[in-house]
């Protein structure tokens, strides 16, 4: 038979699909006649294909264990400590394989949708973490976790690759990157936080017309306020600029398109995949994504669920579980990438994750929370208390001078390094003024 | 003589007919008058010619502008000031009405700065610019309203640093829509740094009051207050000195065929010859000037009443509504000129005209407090402080890159929307002023 000539020219036999040949270069699958009864055979070995792909090619799968283990662990014994730990390692990976499905569905749609979408899931994790915390009442430990976030981005993930970029590329004393872009995002995110602020500051000198309510409903319009400010954002960097901002120094990332991917998707952790062939169909990567969403969700539950006791049996302050322990789960992938496109020098997209991610949260993550929380009924508001909201403006003002200059090297990334090390002590050392949260 | 009479009824006459302004009529007749001989001069002062050069001149200066339709409110706030008691409606009608005197008088002061030259006429738009402002202030002061004062005048930074400026990137972005608008970085810095500092300087005396660490309580903010507004003065004078003089060529634009004026409002006057004379500007600027201190008499008085009767914070009333009225005139100029692509003119009327507000009317009210024996101090309350403070670093970083675009502008009145609210749901944690 024809059919079976060639299929063993190329594989050897169509039950044994070569789990080592590229799928491009294989027959697509529609040319080869079938006999009806394997096609739930060839369903499956796509499946197979898929998961393989997905689940077993990247490395930091190791640790996606520990989230069924939490699971289990949670109905088996009382341990909130240890549950909690397992479901922030098994969470991990999953929001890596979110982002990635996320970018091999960007590379079919295009440019603008692609945006989009890294926009949206991007931060889906976090989004995830606080909507389940704001369910359970826990107001307090969605306003620090998310303040967290922006706190680790320019911190953490920006000093580290700093820090690894300045010794991987010791000879060549600095590096640089594209001030205008970086000045221009800062500047945003500055913006952003100013306009976050306010609710806080009207609380703390005790001047709001009616004590408690007015902060919330302030909040309530400023979060629409800065909703209405991201739309116009993303329409903004969507709508193919040409101004010379939003292009990168590093002209040899090909095509247009890329360049254009790279500026809108502040949370592209490989944009290199766009001069490969995306690795799995779209359809595939739809229901990855709904899939690894739908994983992310049930072990968010658990995650927040065991917050408290997990507070009480390792002796750690709750804010420093908000603030420090749970922005390291959605920000782990994000930091791996960042960290290693400071490596290759790339200093660009390094910047355009961390500050992106952080301009992302706070001009839309956060004020989502608050909608939401408006719809749910919580009392979720903007006010996020005189310490945090004070560590942010003075974060986000002293990154913002630093990134000026346009470079890099191993001492600055130390530095902020260093800072967020105080800022996690001080954080240690914190309990609210008054009651803590609910 | 006679043929000169002649010549000039005819040039009335032309300029009669086409009254809609050919600028070629009235420029003939100007000419004419300043080439012309002592005969013209002596003619033009002749009891017909003063009659029609009056009615010209209030043509010119009150209808000929689009502006002037809301002149009639203010004479109607004044009639229901006495006829009702509704000072909501008092307040709102006289608020419209100073609003074309204010642009009207911006009108007058460039009028006369184009026979001025340049130093006095920077001098003047520095003096007159925020007339409205000052005038509005020192009714609030003789009526003992400390924290009005001190909340308009914020209110009034607040405004040109994000709703002028936001407006005008953002007309200025749509008008021009696939490229970033240029201005000159180092002007723009070189102010907002100036202007950062002047705020610094005002600061103190709050920071010192919020920190409960000052020597005597309640008095030392207030000498402290006199003390530095002095020293801001000194500073203003410095600055002005800077600006017109020594340092000149900082604030030539990035557009170099215009030169000059470093406060520019609206720098195309300078290009076209004045529309009206000398005297006839200075008339008019004392005439504006008394009309805006009579409406702001009835402003001021209205404003407690119309803060019950529409159920808004004074605050709210002082801090957003009050600034409207002084920069109504700026703000429209910034837009035309930032839609004209000339965002140097533009940043120099928003920043400018906060950097005098910081440096010299803030600091001028307060010495005007003292000489009345009124105790205004530099204690903006720590809210607006914090504001004050927050906005002007942030605008300053932003326009540290020296481009604009719609989007910048949006974000920026939409950071005033929520300043504006903020103060909408804002009271001062003791009373209320006074």
């Amino acid at each position: 038979m024809a059919n079976s000539g060639i299929e063993l020219e190329t594989n050897g036999g169509s039950k044994h699909w070569d789990s080592d040949s590229q799928p491009n270069a294989s027959i697509p699958i529609s040319t080869v006649a079938l006999p009806p009864a394997s096609n739930f055979h060839r369903a499956f070995q796509k499946i197979a294909h898929s998961v393989k792909i997905v689940i077993f090619t990247a490395k930091i799968n190791v640790l996606l264990p520990f989230g069924p283990a939490s699971i289990i662990l949670h109905y088996l014994t009382n341990h909130h400590g240890v549950v909690f730990l397992c479901s922030l390692l098994g969470i991990i990976p999953l929001a890596e394989r979110l982002g990635y499905a996320t970018e091999q569905m960007a590379a079919y749609t295009g440019p603008t949708v692609g945006g989009l979408l890294n926009a949206t899931f991007g931060n889906a994790t976090e989004m995830i973490i606080a909507i389940y915390a704001l369910k359970n009442g826990m107001i307090r430990v969605v306003q620090q976790s998310l303040l967290g976030s922006i706190l680790s981005n320019m911190l953490l993930v920006l000093g580290c690759s700093f820090f690894a970029g300045g010794i991987v590329h010791y000879d060549k004393k600095e590096q640089i990157f594209n001030k205008g872009t970086a000045v221009v995002n800062s500047g945003l995110l500055l913006m952003a936080v100013m306009g976050l602020s306010f609710p806080a500051v009207l609380h703390f000198t005790h001047s709001e017309v009616r004590y408690g309510k007015s902060e919330v409903a302030l909040s309530r319009f400023s979060s629409c306020i800065m909703l209405v400010a991201y739309g116009s954002y993303l329409f903004f960097q969507l709508s193919g600029r040409e101004s010379s901002q939003y292009s990168r120094i590093d002209s040899q990332e090909g095509s247009d398109s890329d360049i254009q991917r790279q500026s809108q998707s502040q949370n592209s952790a490989e944009p290199e995949d766009e001069e490969e062939e995306p690795e799995i169909g779209l359809w595939e990567s739809v229901a990855w994504l709904a899939l690894l969403t739908l994983w992310v969700s049930i072990l968010s539950e658990y995650l927040v669920n065991a917050i408290q006791g997990a507070s009480e049996s390792f002796k750690l302050p709750v804010a420093f579980i908000s603030v420090i322990l749970l922005p390291i789960v959605g920000n782990a992938a994000e930091h791996a990438s960042a960290v290693m496109f400071a490596m290759k020098d790339k200093l660009d997209i390094t910047l355009g994750v961390a500050i992106g991610s952080s301009t992302q949260i706070s001009m839309f993550v956060i004020p989502f929370c608050v909608v939401v929380g408006w719809m749910m009924k919580k009392n979720m508001d903007l006010n996020f208390q005189l310490f945090e909201t004070a560590t942010l403006f003075i974060t986000i003002l002293v990154v913002a001078f630093m990134v000026q200059d346009g470079t890099a090297n191993y001492l600055k990334g130390l530095m902020l390094v260093l800072c967020y090390l105080i800022v996690a002590a001080s954080f240690f050392v914190h309990v609210d003024p008054s009651s803590s949260d609910d | 003589m006679m043929a000169s009479t002649e010549e000039e009824k005819t040039g009335l006459q032309e300029e009669a007919i086409t009254i809609n302004g050919s600028p070629m009529a009235v420029r003939k007749m100007q000419t004419f008058e300043h080439i012309g001989s002592l005969a013209a001069v002596a003619q033009s002062y002749g009891p017909r010619s003063v009659k029609s050069r009056i009615l010209k001149s209030i043509y010119i200066v009150l209808i000929k502008a689009k502006i002037n339709v809301l002149l009639p409110f203010g004479p109607l706030a004044v009639i229901l000031h006495y006829l009702t008691g509704k000072h909501g409606w008092v307040f709102f009608f006289s608020l419209i009405g100073i609003t074309p005197m204010a642009e009207r008088l911006g009108y007058a002061t460039e009028q006369l700065a184009c026979y001025t030259g340049s130093t006095v006429g920077g001098l003047l738009n520095a003096t007159f610019g925020n007339a409205t402002e000052m005038i509005i202030s020192i009714y609030a002061l003789k009526n003992g309203m400390i924290r009005v004062v001190q909340q308009s005048l914020l209110g009034s930074i607040l405004s040109n640093m994000l709703l002028v400026l936001g407006c005008a990137f953002f007309a200025g972005g749509l008008t021009h829509p696939h490229k970033d608008q240029d201005f000159n970085k180092a002007s723009a810095v070189v102010n907002s740094g100036l202007l950062l500092m002047a705020v610094m300087g005002l600061l103190f005396p709050a920071v010192l009051h919020f920190t409960h660490s000052e020597v005597h309580y309640g008095k030392s903010e207030v000498t402290l207050s006199r003390f530095s507004s002095c020293v801001m003065l000194l500073a203003y004078a410095s600055y002005l000195f800077f600006q017109l003089k020594s340092h000149r060529s900082l604030y030539n634009p990035i557009d170099s065929e215009v030169d000059g004026e470093q406060d520019a409002k609206e720098d195309n006057e300078e290009e076209e010859e004045p529309e009206i004379t000398q005297w006839e500007a200075i008339v008019w600027l004392a005439v504006l000037t008394i009309w805006i201190s009579i409406l702001s008499g009835y402003l001021v008085d209205a404003i407690q009443g119309a803060s019950e009767s529409v159920n808004m914070p004074i605050a709210f009333i002082s801090v957003i509504l009050l600034p409207i009225v002084g920069n109504a005139a700026e703000h429209a100029s910034a837009i035309m000129f930032a839609m004209k692509d000339k965002l140097d003119i533009t940043l120099g009327v928003a920043i400018g005209s906060s950097t005098q507000i910081s440096m010299f009317v803030i600091p001028f009210c307060v010495v005007i407090g003292w000489m009345m024996g009124k105790q205004m101090d530099l204690n903006f309350q720590l809210f607006e402080t914090a504001t004050l403070f927050i906005t002007v670093l942030v605008v300053a970083f932003m326009l540290q890159e020296g481009t604009a675009n719609y989007f910048k502008g949006l974000m920026l009145i939409l950071c005033y929307l929520i300043v504006a609210a903020s103060f909408f749901v804002h009271v001062d944690p003791t009373s209320d002023d006074n």
